[in-house]
Parts: structure tokens; C-alpha cells; sequence
């Protein structure tokens, strides 16, 4: 069950005094604005506004900060210390993300390991909405927004991984190896869930075990680049967020995710936003690389087998009781949903 | 009344009336999902005894047509071993052991046998796959 309190009020003291012991010259330091956003299935998350003084002059720093609630989804393939790393990365490239300051283990400080970074302005709104169709089918229209989330995935792609130290994050050799761990890693979670047995999955991973494309170049993949995982700021992508899948692999991977239309919601926009011909224009041009559609078509039946996994986890995390959120007992019946969207893909 | 019915009825009532009165968005979001979760269970449970007599059937009729396309040809011990398994225990388990045989003696059978072995499979697996989403979508 969840360890962790969900009461802002109670913690607010807590993280104002280790804010003090982090910014030992600050005066006067003050939370404002405190918000507890997305009470969601992965780490809880805080904004607030720190303001202080040092030195007799006003400072204030936007900060965001988020806490291992101890059953989070995915939580063994990405933890909060290696999205921390991570972002230390990549704060010395060109790809926008949210500056890391702190990462805490120690559980005596806020209940969980934490990290701390900046928040940086922008908007995130959510694809599923109402709301959040109409922000981007109206950001669709202006045109910057679309060749920004195109611009920002090719500077994804075309980063320096090696220079920013990102190889702790496994480098695949070549060949399949890079989808052969993929579908380990997948493979390892549906069994962590202690799934019942699902003829049409074993169709799937046999399929893909059989089909597996070699992978022609490395380069940093996010793993889950789509509307919803970006911050948004006066039709630019200011932060790319969601550091949790990324993995050094095969870029057509983040492709195809941004070409299925499991993430647009009745509309021919790639992620409710871009074009399709002008994705492949601006994102080739950007790159230098040929978006191969084959290749995309099999990631997009690798993420099948990813969804399951997902959906087996969640729904595993409330059946046995380390969660007592019913929205992830919901997502059992996301899993013959995702298995018919399979076995359509696999041409049947 | 059967269960699948006192199922939706909760459900409804989670929905309609326990869920709007709440006032707070996390407690509001949770009972409108266990309205959503008990609607899906009532269906499912409703749907529970002609979606096993049809599996059934389907699967009867799969092994008497995979032991048909195998009697003329040759294949893997290994194939036969777990086709007959699979016609003795009729479940999921030994289906998906099936499928890993099939996948896993590919390289020794003619590819057109193999995928005529696939495909009757896949028939059954769309089937079933069909009357699930009834309810889970």
C-alpha cells in the first residue's frame, strides 16, 4: 500500500526545512503557491514557488519536486535517481528539460527518495481532454507548435549521448540487440505481474522474437514522446518531460509512437498536433535520417506488447494490494483492448 | 436478480448518486471508477456462461481440425507432443504453449503449413478476442 502521505499541508513544513538546509545562505524562505498535481499511477509531484532572501536581496526560484510514493508504475525500470542522472545529462545539450538540483535517499527527510528541479514555465495539457484537443487542434493551426515538437524530437535524436554521459543507460550492440532487450525488459514485467495466460500475447512476442529488425544507428530514444509528456510555453516545447522509458536504441522507436494513432484522438494529426507529411519533411530534414515505415510498423506492434505489460502491472499493482487506486484495477480490461488492437496489426 | 445485474446496479448508483455528492477529486475520481470497474464485471459475469460454451466449442473444433492438417504431414515430435496436450487440457496454458511450438519448429516446417497452422489458430484467438471486447471496451 502506498507509504507515502497525500496530505500537502503536512508535508509543505517539511520540505520548506530542507530547502533551508540545501540553500543554507537564504533568508526568510517561503513556499507559495504549493500544488500537488498529477495524482496519477507514477511519482507524485509538487510545484511551488521558493522565495527568499540572500544577502538582503529577493530571490525566488520556481521549483518542482517529485517523491517515490513507493508503488509507483514502472518504478523498478526507472527510479528517481536514474531520471535524476538522466536530466543532469542532458542539462549541458541543447534539448530542453527541467534543470535537476537535488536527490535524496534518505526516507527520513520526506518519507521517500526525492529529486528536486526546476519548474519551468509552460503549460502541459492533457491529449485525452476536451480542453486539451481544442488547445492543440487551435496550436495545429498557427503551425509553431507542430515544426517545435518536430525540431525538439530531432534535436532528441541527433544529441551527442556519448558526450553527455548517457551510456550508463546500456549501449545496444548492433544488430537486434536493442529490440531484443526491449522485449526482455517487457517480457520481465508481464511476469512480475503474474499475468493469466493470454494466447494472443504469445502470438505477439513470438512474432516479434521472429521479426526483429537490426537496428542501423544509436541514438537516444524517449520512449514516450507525445503531447502530454511536454511542457508547452508560447507555442514552443520548453521542457521535454516523462524521463522514465528513455533508452539508447533505435530512433524509428520514437517515431513510430509519435506515427500511431493510439496517440491522437479522432483526428488525422499526428499526437493531435503535427501533419504527417510535414513530420516526415521536417523531422528528415532535421535529422538526415529516412523515417523507414516498415520499421515502424513492427515498434508499433512492440508497443502493443509494451501496453499489455503496462496494463498487466497496473491492474497486478491493485490486485495485490500494494495499490488502493481503482483507476489501476480499471486497466485489466485495458489489456484485451490492446490484444485486439494486436491481432488486427498481426493481420488477423 | 443475477450477480452481473447487481453488479451494474452498484455500479449505477456509484455513478449517478455516490460519486457526484463527493466533493473532493480524488474520492470523486475513485467512485467514479468503481462504478466504471463493477459495470464491466457485471457484464463480463453476464456474458460468462455463453462466451464459455462457445470458447469450448471453438477450441473442440480447432483440435479436431490441427490433428486433421497434421495427420498427412510430417512434423516436430515436439508439435505433436504439445497439440496433445492441448487436446487433453483444452485451456489457455496449453494453447500458448501451442503457439511457442509452432513459433519454435517453424524453421523445420514448409512455410506454407506453417502458416496455415498460424492462421486456423489466430481464428480461434480472433474469435475469443471478439467476445471480450464486448465488455472490455
Amino acid at each position: 500500500m502506498n507509504k507515502t502521505t497525500d496530505d500537502t499541508a503536512a508535508l509543505e513544513p517539511r520540505i520548506h526545512d530542507y530547502l533551508k538546509h540545501r540553500l543554507p545562505q537564504a533568508n526568510d524562505l517561503e513556499l507559495r503557491d504549493v500544488q500537488r498535481i498529477a495524482v496519477g499511477w507514477s511519482h507524485e509531484t509538487w510545484l511551488f514557488d521558493l522565495h527568499y532572501s540572500e544577502e538582503g536581496r529577493p530571490k525566488h526560484l520556481g521549483l518542482c519536486l517529485r517523491r517515490d510514493p513507493g508503488n509507483a508504475l514502472l518504478r523498478h525500470l526507472s527510479d528517481l535517481e536514474q531520471q535524476f542522472r538522466v536530466l543532469k545529462c542532458l542539462e549541458q545539450t541543447p534539448l530542453p528539460t527541467p534543470k535537476p538540483y537535488w536527490f535524496e535517499h534518505d526516507v527520513a527527510i520526506l518519507d521517500a527518495p526525492f529529486l528536486v528541479m526546476e519548474k519551468v514555465p509552460g503549460a502541459c495539457p492533457s491529449p485525452w481532454g476536451r480542453e486539451g484537443r481544442a488547445f492543440y487542434a487551435a496550436a495545429a493551426t498557427r503551425g509553431q507548435l507542430p515544426a517545435s515538437f518536430t525540431a525538439t524530437l530531432a534535436t532528441l535524436h541527433t544529441l551527442d549521448w556519448r558526450a553527455a554521459g548517457l551510456d550508463f543507460l546500456g549501449v545496444p550492440a548492433p544488430g537486434t540487440d536493442f529490440v531484443r532487450r526491449e522485449i526482455a525488459k517487457w517480457r520481465e514485467l508481464i511476469a512480475l505481474s503474474t499475468p493469466k495466460p493470454e494466447p494472443i500475447l504469445t502470438d505477439l512476442i513470438c512474432w516479434l522474437e521472429d521479426n526483429m529488425p537490426a537496428t542501423e544507428r544509436v541514438t537516444l530514444v524517449h520512449g514516450a514522446y507525445r503531447t502530454g509528456n511536454l511542457l508547452i510555453h508560447g507555442d514552443r516545447i520548453s521542457a521535454v518531460l516523462d524521463w522514465e522509458l528513455q533508452v539508447l536504441g533505435d530512433p524509428m522507436y520514437d517515431v513510430a509512437y509519435v506515427l500511431s494513432d493510439l496517440n491522437r484522438e479522432g483526428t488525422p494529426l499526428l499526437s493531435n498536433l503535427v501533419e504527417r507529411d510535414a513530420f516526415f519533411r521536417t523531422y528528415e530534414a532535421a535529422t538526415g535520417f529516412v523515417i523507414d515505415e516498415a520499421r515502424c510498423r513492427y515498434y508499433n506492434a512492440l508497443y502493443a506488447m509494451r501496453s499489455v505489460a503496462f496494463w498487466m502491472s497496473a491492474s497486478g499493482l491493485y490486485a495485490s494490494g500494494r495499490s488502493n487506486d481503482i483507476r489501476l484495477a480499471r486497466t485489466a480490461w485495458s489489456v484485451p483492448v490492446v490484444l485486439e488492437r494486436a491481432a488486427r496489426d498481426l493481420g488477423y | 436478480m443475477t450477480e452481473g445485474d447487481l453488479l451494474q446496479r452498484i455500479a449505477q448508483t456509484l455513478k449517478q448518486d455516490i460519486g457526484p455528492a463527493v466533493d473532493a477529486e480524488y474520492p470523486k475520481t475513485q467512485a467514479f471508477m468503481a462504478g466504471v470497474v463493477l459495470h464491466k464485471l457485471g457484464q463480463q459475469l453476464a456474458l460468462a456462461p455463453q462466451h464459455q460454451r462457445d470458447q469450448a466449442a471453438e477450441l473442440a473444433a480447432l483440435i479436431v481440425e490441427l490433428n486433421d492438417m497434421l495427420q498427412t504431414i510430417e512434423v516436430p515430435a515436439e508439435l505433436r507432443r504439445t497439440l496433445a496436450e492441448f487436446a487433453q487440457r483444452r485451456d489457455q496454458v496449453t494453447l500458448c504453449s501451442l503457439i511457442e511450438a509452432l513459433y519454435g519448429t517453424r524453421a523445420a516446417l514448409d512455410a506454407v503449413i506453417f502458416a496455415r497452422l498460424l492462421g486456423r489458430i489466430r481464428e480461434t484467438l480472433r474469435a475469443d478476442i471478439n467476445r471480450r471486447v464486448v465488455y472490455a471496451s
